[in-house]
């Protein structure tokens, strides 16, 4: 059909299309697709339960069932005697509640699939997070709206050092929706003297020791976490990497 | 030889254009690739998932697969403390909780209004009147926790009532700590001394 020269140069030309489509196929699926990077991971979960009706429509807060956030490392998936709280007498024919009133009776857990996971040689701690007012949509998005959960943010280390080295731009401060204890003074955090305490600090003043951390405040009432002040998130390695 | 050279070169455009085009659309676009509910792909498994327990994460060692195991009867927790009386014991609840240990202070109070938001608003609604989203959808109403019922009632009562429920009411000794509880106390007293009033506040 073409004379050899031709040939030659349209193999040629293949050779380097084809090559190009498999480093840009090996760029998009290994280094920017979601199953990747995680954001978008949406499983099917045991019982179909929706945040937007019960914290978007309701405002149900994010804390009445993710109980110990702010006292403990792990953010909780609730035990069913708080869904039994109200489905004690709500919808309680419901075949898609079945499930749960199974788990209630017999004592046994639902087997929720866990969506945020970091690998396991990195030490997140909610409740350090929560007492600098930091609203849960920071990581999580709005997950009001959500009918079912992903996963919003990619949660990669350069996600956590974004937030870290330049937490004004990048933090949420605590809505009303999450239930997050402000203390005296609502969402404080970026008021003027937080700026202040933020404007006079270097983020990293000794890289052994990482950055500024602003004091944890004297404990007012003993089992109530007092919301400390905001400040830079450290960047010594140790830190997240015990 | 120019001629023809020319004549190869549409081909690559439309191949690259295409290649990008459909490049593009698979991984930036569209619902199906952008959720996922297939677990997210792990390239290099360097030690992300460590051989370990963690918290709320399923056990093969034992047969209920629980890794969080149940207490085993008559315990509790190192450091928990047990609320002593059951439900129907009303009139032990005065002298075994005693008097509000608290100060009402404005960081109490803001603690208070914070856990009442949280904790009971979905029934007693943010005004404390009851009528909240939950009883809207068919929960029994609780009473205006501003009117006289709950008024003449002691500290110690209330504080009974939290801790073990009432009626219909769940225990929340579980989601609100013992001072938790009596900053709720404080505050639920705050807005008593408000009085009764119009209903203008809902839970959202």
């Amino acid at each position: 059909m073409f004379s050899q020269e031709i040939d030659k140069k349209i193999k040629k030309i293949s050779l380097l299309v084809l090559s190009i489509a498999g480093v840009c196929f090996l760029i998009g699926y290994f280094g920017l697709h979601n199953r990747v990077t995680d954001v978008g991971y949406r499983p099917v979960q045991p019982v179909p339960f929706s945040h937007k009706l019960h914290a978007g429509d309701m405002g149900v807060k994010c804390m009445y069932c993710h109980t110990s956030v702010e006292k403990s490392a792990h953010s909780p998936v609730p035990s069913t005697s708080t869904c039994m709280n109200c489905h004690i007498a709500i919808k309680t024919e419901s075949p898609k509640l079945k499930m749960v009133r199974d788990s209630y009776e017999n004592n046994t857990p639902i087997e929720w699939k866990r969506i945020h996971a970091l690998p396991d040689y990195v030490h997140f701690d909610h409740s350090r997070h929560i007492r600098s007012q930091i609203d849960c949509e920071s990581c999580h998005g709005k997950v009001e709206t959500m009918g079912v959960v992903s996963q919003f943010k990619p949660m990669n280390m350069g996600f956590c050092l974004d937030c870290h080295r330049n937490p004004e731009a990048h933090i949420i401060p605590a809505r009303p929706i999450s239930g997050i204890f402000t203390g005296i003074k609502a969402n404080s955090y970026f008021d003027s003297t937080a700026k202040a305490v933020l404007a006079k600090v270097e983020p990293m003043t000794h890289p052994q020791f990482g950055a500024f951390m602003s004091e944890i405040p004297k404990q007012e009432v003993e089992g109530i976490p007092t919301p400390k002040h905001p400040g830079y998130g450290p960047e010594n390695c140790s830190s997240c990497h015990h | 030889m120019e001629e023809q050279k020319k004549k190869g070169f549409p081909y690559i455009k439309i191949i690259i254009g295409l290649a990008a085009s459909v490049f593009i659309i698979l991984v930036l676009t569209g619902e199906k690739t952008w959720f996922s509910d297939e677990p997210p792909l792990q390239v290099v498994d360097d030690m992300d998932n460590q051989f370990k327990d963690k918290a709320q994460v399923g056990n093969t060692f034992f047969a209920d697969r629980k890794a969080d195991r149940d207490p085993l009867p008559n315990t509790f927790p190192r450091g928990g403390v047990q609320y002593p009386l059951d439900k129907s014991d009303f009139e032990k609840a005065d002298s075994v909780n005693g008097k509000n240990p608290l100060p009402a202070s404005d960081f109490v109070l803001a603690r208070g209004k914070n856990r009442f938001e949280t904790m009971c608003s979905p029934c007693h609604n943010n005004d404390g009147q009851g009528n909240g989203e939950v009883v809207k959808r068919g929960f029994q109403n609780p009473p205006n926790l501003r009117a006289d019922l709950t008024r003449m009632k002691s500290d110690g009562l209330i504080y009974h009532v939290i801790s073990s429920g009432q009626n219909i009411m769940p225990s929340y000794a579980d989601k609100l700590s013992e001072n938790d509880r009596w900053t709720v106390i404080h505050y639920i007293r705050k807005m008593q001394a408000e009085g009764v009033q119009e209903v203008k506040q809902t839970t959202k």
